[in-house]
């Protein structure tokens, strides 16, 4: 029986978050009799108290993947923490290397998937740091259309694309090793253009709901003299 | 002229004693008034991706923390300086926090850059220079290049190098920067 931990790291507190869903969707494609799965939610575990329980269970785990929203080009914060420590505790428990396979799913709300790549690269640093056999990485962009037009017709070519990549990680943790190791790459079939210009458009309507003007989107509320 | 450097208060080795001395040598004879400005574990809320500074009180965070100050500073300096430790490559979870937590002195809205890439707009006309030092006993090479890719392949005018006690690496960094206040492009 393998040990299986998916790792999602979402800032975000009671709210829908797309890494979640991808852990998910990756845990969905291990077989249960061959593969004990571990969820571990980064902020879930900060909030309850875990840390140390949810450790335990990585430095035991055969696998584990990463799946976390782009923050500011790199890891978030929360999770970067989290790693830091989990390091941290590794040395002062004397882990030995980890040997674990170790991937990464990242998500971000530009449209370029390949903007993911120094995340990807950072988790790839902090495998060669624990001894971890690092993988490969899914780098996802337009991520922040996922949960709310994952069922839209032109959706499914991303969505098969997805699930394929996803297929693939589940794969190779069961011993069908991947042969290409190079990191995969998923890109919404969408109009940049309109994309942008709906996230744009979208931002008036939310400070509308909030009360304010679309003007107010633009306060400078640290000038000086202001 | 005025110059904020922010550090991560877990990570003060001798190297970093040496590194923050040197910068606060060589700011002192530019004839900045210098403010350093430390966070540790706990100091600072996670950003939550609640998008309140952008939505709900635009420009600040919904979080009343030390970060308020900091972004303020941000904003108001000539100079903003980042010491952080190269961890995995990346910065350490204290100023990868700050990091995250700056977006307020940004705007939603997309834009596309010269080069193709998307990025936010900033909300201010004029920003201060923004320098970003890692630091570290021993780094790997992939490490030191990884720290420099995630800023230089992503922002535009900000200037970053890793520090690992070399003899004048800063004097040397130094020269070739111009300081003072920036346009907005990010």
């Amino acid at each position: 029986m393998k040990n299986v931990v998916l790792l999602s790291a979402s800032p975000k507190v009671n709210e829908p978050s797309v890494s979640k869903y991808l852990a998910g969707m990756v845990g969905d494609r291990l077989d249960a009799s061959e593969v004990e799965k571990t969820y571990i939610d980064v902020r879930q575990s900060m909030m309850k108290h875990q840390i140390q329980r949810d450790f335990e269970a990585l430095s035991e785990a055969d696998a584990l993947v990463i799946v976390f929203p782009l923050y500011v080009f790199c890891m978030p914060g929360i999770l970067t923490r989290f790693l830091e420590d989990y390091y941290k505790f590794r040395s002062e428990n004397n882990k030995t290397a980890s040997n674990a396979k170790v991937y990464a799913v990242v998500n971000c709300g530009f449209p370029e998937s390949e903007i993911n790549l120094e995340a990807v690269r950072v988790i790839r640093s902090f495998c060669r740091h624990i001894g971890a056999n690092f993988r490969f990485g899914v780098m996802i962009g337009g991520g922040g259309m996922f949960l709310a037009a994952k069922e839209a017709p032109f959706m499914k070519k991303v969505m098969a694309k997805l699930e394929e990549a996803l297929s693939a990680i589940a794969k190779d943790i069961s011993g069908e090793d991947r042969g290409d190791l190079n990191d995969i790459q998923i890109a919404m079939k969408f109009p940049r253009r309109l994309y942008l210009f709906m996230g744009n458009a979208g931002w008036g309507v939310l400070a509308r709901k909030n009360g304010l003007h679309k003007k107010d989107l633009y306060k400078k509320p640290y000038l000086l003299n202001e | 002229m005025k110059a904020s450097i922010l550090s991560d208060k877990d990570y003060q080795n001798g190297l970093f004693q040496n590194l923050k001395g040197e910068i606060n040598t060589l700011l002192d004879h530019k004839g900045f008034e210098t403010e350093f400005m430390e966070i540790g574990q706990g100091d600072l809320a996670f950003c939550m991706g609640c998008f309140g500074c952008w939505t709900k009180k635009p420009g600040e965070c919904m979080v009343s923390d030390r970060m308020a100050s900091i972004n303020r500073k941000f904003v108001q300096s000539d100079v903003f300086i980042y010491l952080s430790p190269v961890v995995f490559g990346q910065f350490s979870a204290n100023i990868k926090n700050a990091l995250d937590r700056w977006i307020p002195n940004i705007l939603p809205f997309f834009e596309v850059r010269p080069d193709g890439s998307t990025m936010h707009p900033s909300r201010y006309d004029a920003l201060p220079k923004v320098i970003i030092i890692g630091y570290g006993d021993g780094l790997l090479e992939e490490d030191v290049q990884l720290f420099t890719d995630i800023t230089k392949k992503h922002r535009r005018g900000v200037e970053v190098f890793v520090y690992q006690g070399e003899h004048e690496k800063i004097s040397g960094e130094f020269s070739a920067m111009n300081f003072g206040k920036v346009g907005p492009e990010l």
